[in-house]
């Protein structure tokens, strides 16, 4: 059995559904991250779980016990709020101890802990200062301190780190990571921010307009995404419009010129149309590399990004991208110039409608 | 030039500042220590400690401190269940506006609108009387005694509350709560450990500014009982502009121990506010 498992979850407000026909098993130390578009009820399924919204129908259970309509003090779940939510009169301290003072913990017991848990958080000696006195990325290691102090059975994240700046970012994800592998505590983690998901996550569960599109590892997701959301969701993805020609060899057609993909259409008719998708990484410049598919474009715009260089192609119709790594010694075309690109058939992904 | 015109702009202030505040407090600690004569005297001083003005100081600082209390805890619990009872919005801003208009009602018309409502022959004193048999003065309500004035100052103390306290409880966030029900705490713990001693700061400086409210109101009482409750403001009013007790250099004494009492009761506050919140910047 899962240790937190959500079964046929739904939540509406009013007409609304926000959640609806949620299911996921959630296994002893893993951390699952919830990633979606503002609004798609990442927040709200996480809400569910902490209690904090009741939900229509389904149930939750966290290591057997349901839990469904357990008040939320009673469910010894922790969670970090986006907005840190460090209370503004305690100190540092004893904003960390404020669970354990609750379960009457021994002042000793309290303060030890306390002590631990600003050493996990590479803030000793620190407990005597205010919220106020600390940077938001310190607030925010004190709020996952806090959230974790009393051994909860389950952690959650509410977008912990949009708050802060991108440099601060990358840093408190390393270390919230490394914090939940060193305690082994299962892990809700939501966010918008795909980069998250991917670089802490053992599985994501990419979610749309209240549903489940995938739930995979980031390996899955990045590279198998199975409907037309997550494959535009998740990474910079080239979403192009095909034709059939043969479903049975896999034949295609892009703006009159034949591709050939390595996964199955799915009983397509011939001449039936088709979105085909392909990463820009998996594309290369005929001549540096041969690949089974070829097409003749025109490059319309190059883009510096730093370690990769984006460039913009039209075959008639469709425009797409393809990345590849910047280097001193890079010979790019000029905008205008005619050139031929090729690809994998293994990269060239057929679609799914979302639901 | 536009320093020279920043300062035109606030001239009206200090200019309003002096001529009616500075001036007039001056004149009066001055005052407080002369004779009619202009000479310098403790005398003033020394009858402020006399068993009749003790006893009005006395009586100003009860009914004050008892309206301040009342009118905070009715207050609290009014903008409680406006702002946070999950009430529609339309609700807290009729309330508001409300508020705002009978935080404002005072002096003779609030004292005869209660005499025309809660009087010996006030509208409602005759309806309870014709409706429901009962005379409320018989149980031993009287508008003219100290709970009556009581009563009749909570009619804008605790409007005043609901205006100061409104925001106070907006500035509550939910994550707060939330965090707090998170680790464990019961709604009674959330406010003992964390809302009440955010709001502490707030509630002190509510409680002092209905104090003050009442402290220094003069007209409502005066109309309403006449004189026969002896407030310090109106043994000032005797004092200054009486026939009977005219002595305007006690009354400017008087005056000044009022000064010195809200004096206590302001560095009272800040004191304690600087020790319910060594959080705030």
């Amino acid at each position: 059995m899962a240790f937190l498992e959500l079964t046929n979850v739904r939540k509406s407000f009013g007409q609304v559904n926000a959640v609806e026909s949620f299911d996921l098993k959630v296994e002893r130390g893993e951390l699952v991250s919830f990633l979606g578009p503002s609004g798609c009820g990442k927040t709200t399924t996480l809400r569910m779980i902490a209690g904090f919204e009741m939900p229509t129908d389904g149930s939750i259970t966290i290591n057997g016990a349901d839990i469904t309509y357990v008040p939320p003090n009673k469910r010894n779940v922790g969670m970090v709020f986006q907005s840190y939510a460090l209370f503004p009169n305690m100190t540092v301290a004893d904003n960390i101890g404020f669970g354990l003072k609750i379960a009457k913990k021994p002042s000793s017991e309290i303060k030890k802990r306390a002590e631990e848990m600003l050493a996990l958080i590479h803030m000793p000696g620190l407990g005597n200062r205010y919220p106020y006195q600390l940077s938001g990325g310190q607030q925010q290691r004190v709020a996952l301190a806090r959230a974790l102090a009393f051994s909860p059975q389950v952690l959650l994240l509410d977008e912990p780190l949009s708050a802060l700046d991108a440099k601060i970012r990358v840093s408190l994800r390393g270390e919230i990571h490394s914090i939940q592998q060193k305690l082994g505590i299962t892990t809700i983690y939501v966010t918008h921010d795909q980069e998250e998901a991917l670089s802490m996550s053992d599985r994501v569960v990419v979610m749309n307009n209240g549903h489940i599109e995938q739930i995979g590892t980031p390996f899955e997701i990045y590279n198998f995404p199975k409907t037309e959301f997550v494959a535009q969701f998740v990474g910079t993805l080239n979403t192009l419009t095909a034709e059939v020609r043969d479903a049975a060899d896999k034949r295609l057609v892009v703006d009159g010129q034949e591709i050939k993909s390595a996964h199955a259409l799915d009983g397509a008719q011939v001449g039936e149309k088709v979105t085909v998708s392909i990463r820009p990484e998996r594309i290369s410049f005929y001549g540096e590399i041969q690949k089974v598919n070829t097409m003749n474009c025109t490059v319309e715009n190059i883009s510096f990004l730093g370690s990769i260089v984006r460039i913009q192609v039209r075959t008639g119709a469709n425009v797409f991208y393809m990345d590849t790594f910047n280097n001193p010694f890079l010979e790019l075309p000029k905008i205008g110039d005619k050139i031929q690109i090729t690809f994998s058939a293994e990269a060239v992904l057929v679609l799914r409608q979302s639901a | 030039m536009n320093g020279l015109l920043a300062w035109l702009g606030v001239a009206p202030f200090f200019l309003f500042a002096i001529l009616f505040l500075l001036w007039p407090s001056s004149s009066l600690i001055i005052g407080g220590f002369q004779d009619p004569a202009g000479n310098f005297t403790l005398k003033n001083i020394g009858d402020l400690f006399t068993p009749s003005i003790m006893n009005s100081y006395a009586l100003s600082i009860q009914i004050s401190a008892v309206t301040a209390i009342a009118g905070a805890l009715f207050g609290f619990l009014l903008a409680y269940a406006a702002i946070l009872g999950g009430l529609p919005r339309w609700i807290r801003t009729a309330l508001m506006t409300l508020c705002g208009v009978a935080s404002n009602f005072a002096g003779v018309p609030l004292a005869f609108a209660f005499i025309a409502t809660l009087g010996r022959t006030g509208f409602l004193t005759a309806l309870f009387v014709n409706v429901l048999g009962i005379n409320i003065y018989n149980l031993g309500f009287n508008l003219y005694n100290f709970w009556g004035l009581a009563l009749t100052y909570m009619y804008f103390q605790f409007p005043l509350m609901v205006l100061i306290m409104a925001p106070a409880l907006d500035g509550l966030k939910r994550e707060w709560r939330e965090a707090s029900e998170n680790m464990g705490a019961s709604s009674f713990q959330y406010w003992r450990y964390v809302a009440l001693p955010i709001l502490l700061p707030a509630l002190l400086g509510a409680v002092i500014l209905l104090f003050g409210n009442y402290f220094g109101a003069y007209a409502t009482a005066y109309a309403l009982t006449g004189g026969t409750l002896p407030l310090i403001t109106i043994g000032i009013g005797q004092q200054i502009a009486g026939n009977v007790l005219y002595n305007p250099n006690l009354g400017y004494a008087l005056a000044l121990g009022m000064i010195v009492i809200m004096a206590v009761c302001i560095g009272g506050y800040t004191w304690l506010q600087s020790r319910t919140a060594r959080w705030l910047r």
